[in-house]
């Protein structure tokens, strides 16, 4: 089940073990457990940790969006080759937006205000939950 | 495939590279494992590492154990490159579920204590000489997950269907003939406090329930732990996760503990209380020094 396929990224079939390893199981265990080695090169773990609260962000916009039938980036591979620039950060900025706006009830429509959704993500979820206590189930 | 992994001595490498070495090799260390000589040879069948690094190999620790690792490009892996690739989901997903399946192959032949994703030394030579001051914590991990998986056992409570008490007036919740009307607002209170009652009466059996199933896990069990339950992020926003745990089962009991798990799953059934439990894992959660 891997959420996007792209090259480069290790196809289902390599990933033996359980049946429902599902992203978030395997980032929980292979960034936070373990025995921690200091290696030459450092990771600060406080990055990890944004890190996983940006992806669980993005795993949970991705499940919103597949329920509302947007799935045009899975097939899109302009996306991946893109993916170590700052481009893709801009299409995932843009892909919360629409994803607000959808779960307001809204059409998807372009950019909206960058800045302040920027600020939002990074606070941690607060804006997400309130936003999800308001949502009405759209 | 019968033939193991190459293995690779330590001073393969002779001249170790800086690790900012833009033309060089970075050493990738996916975990450690057993890998006695007279035992299987450790084999990762189907599973190449990352996307951009070289063949796996074997780096021998002492005669009982081995590491498992890749030579990578150092230009994609310096702390910069990782930390501007990692903050991209779509690569995220794609390193660990790469680490991922590495150590759960190699597992195929014996215990294996996983390393954190990108545990990277300049060279062979480092690695070796990192890991070696590590041998007793990996000798005690290796000990202590030898013929046991980890299984994972998370219960979350579905939400109320019963839609949040708002106080807002004009909003539906209070008709307008009735707002105006004396006693009005005590009936609206009184509401919302059922509501309330209603909610905290769930949460409390679900807790009770995340409860039975820790003990009945635990009767099968050889250790447990608790994770991080996972936010609204992940289980979605119908349903509250109350319980995220692990727990460190011999091999040939695995089906005890799912069993054991459907037993409570049934006797809770229909108060909006789901049990899942996912495994055989990579014992990743027992091989740290200290358990809770």
């Amino acid at each position: 089940m891997t959420q996007l396929d792209h090259p480069g990224a290790v196809p289902a079939s390599y990933a033996p073990g359980p049946a429902t390893t599902n992203l978030a199981d395997i980032l929980e265990r292979v960034l936070d457990k373990g025995i921690v080695i200091a290696g030459d090169i450092k990771i600060d773990l406080l990055d990890i940790e944004l890190l996983t609260i940006r992806l669980r962000l993005f795993v949970s916009s991705v499940e919103t969006a597949r329920r509302a039938g947007i799935d045009w980036w899975e097939t899109d591979p302009a996306l991946s080759s893109r993916a170590a620039e700052n481009v893709l950060a801009e299409e995932n900025r843009q892909l919360r937006e629409q994803l607000a706006a959808l779960e307001r009830g809204e059409a998807p429509g372009p950019d909206g205000d960058g800045g302040r959704r920027k600020k939002a993500v990074r606070s941690g979820g607060g804006g997400r939950g309130r936003r999800a206590e308001d949502g009405d189930g759209t | 495939m019968t033939a193991g992994l190459p293995v690779a001595p330590p001073d393969r490498r002779p001249e170790p590279s800086p690790p900012d070495d833009a033309d060089g090799t970075s050493l990738c260390v996916f975990a450690v494992c057993a890998a006695a000589p007279d035992g299987p040879p450790v084999q990762v069948a189907g599973a190449p590492g990352h996307a951009e690094g070289g063949p796996l190999s074997l780096l021998p620790l002492d005669g009982e154990l081995a590491a498992v690792v890749q030579e990578v490009p150092a230009a994609r892996f310096t702390e910069e490159a990782l930390r501007r690739r990692l903050a991209d989901p779509a690569a995220l997903e794609s390193c660990a579920r790469a680490h991922h399946a590495v150590v759960t192959a190699a597992s195929a032949a014996g215990p294996v204590v996983p390393l954190p994703l990108a545990t990277l030394f300049a060279d062979h030579r480092r690695a070796h000489a990192v890991l070696t001051e590590s041998l007793p914590r990996f000798r005690s991990a290796v000990d202590r997950v030898r013929g046991r998986a980890e299984w994972a056992v998370k219960v979350h409570l579905r939400r109320d269907d019963t839609p949040p008490a708002r106080a807002t007036p004009g909003h539906g919740t209070v008709p307008d003939a009735v707002a105006g009307s004396p006693g009005a607002g005590r009936a609206y209170l009184s509401r919302v406090r059922g509501r309330e009652q209603q909610r905290v009466s769930r949460r409390d059996a679900a807790a009770a329930a995340a409860q039975r199933v820790h003990e009945a896990a635990s009767a099968v069990a050889a250790g447990s732990v608790r994770l991080r339950p996972h936010g609204q992020e992940i289980t979605g926003k119908d349903r509250v996760q109350v319980m995220n745990a692990a727990y460190l089962v011999d091999e040939a009991r695995g089906a005890e503990l799912a069993a054991a798990v459907a037993v409570v799953r049934a006797e809770v059934a229909g108060g909006g209380i789901e049990i899942e439990v996912s495994g055989p894992w990579v014992p990743y959660s027992f091989t740290a020094e200290e358990q809770r």
